[in-house]
């Protein structure tokens, strides 16, 4: 049987008015706490210091401790060097997908499974997502997204979202493809729609902000830059042109919490056991099917095809089409290959911005199938005509600026 | 090995944020992340316990308001309560703010399922001052109620020696207990209720 909502929670006022007695309230630190990181005054500086020391905690231990004092040392003082005088017949085949170019002098630019693929896996992307899940566990556990998401609300209303879809934007952060699940607490087909197709878009996953700022570390704050102003802007075009409706909603902030060391470690260890197992293999596979369609020379005629559309309309050398393919595999591995392309610093920020934002990455892709084909078919359709206007406006920004 | 007809399925539902995945973490060593925000399980996670030769599924169902769904993580919860009739219940509410999950327990109750409590997070309750008063509760709603701390591992057994003891509810003898002596005016202090209940008639 059952009774109306009305009956309900007045029977719900009588049962916890008979079993609930609280106690004196008494201020408690995390109240406080609580009550400060969610006021605008002082709420909102307080959300520019966590993501700012995140940000810099991010690339100093990950970048510049581990990885550029350790890793990029061994790797290229001592591993490359090693694997190009062990490895057996230079110019065969096998040296190329393995060992890559005999003449390199980094792992980057190398591109063979065993240089450039253990480097990327191992000297950058892990330390990147170690570090960058460390801090991330310590918001989700800590209760502070709730309290972002309040302080978001306003702004995220202006793009046809609300407050709470700052909590995928962030996780997209670690990697797109929890955050594609995430969006199912969002209310309506409109909110979900919208934030999936600009997760796709504009949100670079861990492994990519890592690799960036290790390989084209003068370039990351233009493109996030141009990431940033891409989700805001679309975000409005989309908010007006998708039917439904943004309805106003509770967020239910709960208390600051101590994250639990055996929690973290958990998630810590489960994010690397999904590193190796998932992430790993698909390196290796990208540079693989790179330098195959490499030798058989369908990178170079895919190239040449392509040329009119990257030379002209987005302003880039057409040997970022290899790069490119290999982006919907992995966009570490793909912006790994591109910093190895001659190009000027403007159209690095172009291509980088253009791997971004061309398509999902395959597991992400993947995610976005599960969650419903019909939302994924209008989502691509929306990006592909985004990123054709989006990298053609900043080419003609660059052309204004006289840099492109 | 444990035969088929000493198998139950329990179904663990309650408000986001309330401690279901960390209980499931408990109960069956599984791996279900754990967070401190609404909204942490989007998804369905089952997980197995086998305890002196019974067998029980775990479900961890994302968290609801009501289930009158609003987003789609409360749609999967509606689906998945729908799809096991037969399933024993695990209501889990947070014991800091009993009064936000009874709602929903209520609506859960209302289904019929054999059901019992987890009143979760009672350390915290505990800290903060909050006593519920364990045995009326469970006299109200007619059904098991145990406390445990997911995070401290307390009450972990009793909570699957609850699942024997789990009862389908009846929603009118809850009605009829909880205004039963007296009628709850609105505004009024249960305490002073307790206090007459005495000479009213049943």
């Amino acid at each position: 049987m059952s009774i109306s909502p009305s009956r309900r929670w007045e029977l719900v006022d009588c049962i916890a008015r008979r079993t609930v007695s609280a106690g004196a309230c008494r201020p408690t630190l995390g109240g406080v706490l609580g009550e400060l990181t969610v006021k605008p005054l002082t709420g909102i500086p307080t959300a520019l210091a966590v993501l700012y020391a995140f940000w810099s905690v991010f690339g100093s231990f990950a970048g510049a401790l581990v990885t550029d004092g350790f890793m990029v040392r061994i790797f290229d003082g001592y591993w490359l060097p090693w694997m190009q005088a062990v490895w057996p017949d230079p110019g065969s085949v096998h040296y190329f997908l393995f060992v890559g170019d005999p003449a390199a002098e980094t792992c980057f630019e190398a591109f063979g499974m065993l240089t450039s693929g253990l480097f990327v896996s191992f000297g950058v992307v892990l330390p990147a997502i170690l570090v960058f899940y460390l801090m991330m566990t310590l918001l989700e556990d800590s209760g502070y997204l709730p309290r972002l998401a309040v302080l978001m609300d306003t702004l995220l209303h202006k793009i046809g979202l609300h407050g709470y879809a700052i909590v995928p934007a962030i996780l997209g952060l670690g990697c797109n493809v929890p955050a594609v699940t995430a969006t199912r607490t969002l209310e309506t087909r409109k909110q979900r729609f919208i934030m999936m197709t600009l997760l796709a878009l504009f949100i670079p996953c861990g492994a990519q902000l890592g690799i960036m700022l290790q390989a084209v570390p003068d370039t990351v704050g233009w493109v996030l830059l141009y990431l940033l102003i891409g989700f805001v802007v679309f975000g409005f075009a989309l908010s007006r042109v998708i039917p439904g409706s943004n309805p106003e909603i509770l967020i239910d902030v709960p208390p600051y919490r101590w994250p639990q060391r055996t929690n973290v470690a958990k998630k810590l260890w489960n994010k690397t056991r999904g590193f190796l197992t998932n992430a790993v293999p698909f390196v290796m596979l990208g540079i693989l099917i790179v330098n195959v369609l490499y030798l058989t020379g369908f990178i170079g005629w895919l190239a040449d095809l392509a040329a009119p559309l990257f030379v002209t309309w987005f302003g880039v050398p057409k040997e970022t089409v290899g790069p490119l393919l290999a982006a919907f595999l992995r966009k570490d591995l793909a912006v790994a290959q591109l910093s190895t392309i001659p190009m000027t610093p403007y159209q690095m920020i172009t291509a980088v911005v253009l791997i971004s934002i061309y398509f999902p990455c395959v597991a992400t892709f993947a995610m976005m199938v599960r969650e419903g084909p019909r939302q994924l078919l209008a989502a691509m359709g929306v990006l592909a005509v985004v990123v054709m206007i989006y990298g053609g406006l900043i080419h003609a920004v660059g052309i204004l600026l006289g840099v492109a | 090995m444990a035969a088929h007809n000493h198998r139950y399925t329990i179904l663990m539902m309650g408000n986001p944020n309330v401690g279901k995945s960390a209980l499931f973490n408990r109960l069956t060593g599984a791996n279900a992340v754990v967070s401190n925000y609404p909204g942490t399980t989007v998804d369905v996670t089952r997980g197995f316990l086998r305890k002196e030769r019974l067998e029980y599924e775990i479900i961890d169902v994302p968290g609801a308001y009501s289930l009158e769904a609003r987003d789609a993580a409360e749609e999967v919860a509606v689906r998945i309560l729908g799809g096991h009739p037969d399933a024993v219940v695990m209501v889990v509410l947070d014991a800091t703010r009993v009064e936000r999950g009874l709602y929903l327990a209520l609506e859960v109750m209302e289904h019929g399922n054999p059901l019992f409590v987890a009143l979760n997070m009672i350390d915290a309750a505990r800290e903060r001052e909050v006593s519920v008063d364990v045995a009326t509760l469970q006299e109200i709603l007619g059904v098991p109620v145990v406390p445990t701390s997911a995070v401290r591992g307390e009450g972990m057994l009793d909570l699957v020696e609850a699942v024997h003891r789990a009862q389908p509810p009846d929603i009118a003898a809850i009605e009829a207990r909880a205004f039963g002596e007296v009628k709850c005016p609105a505004g009024e202090r249960p305490l002073s209720i307790a206090g007459t209940a005495g000479g009213v008639p049943e």
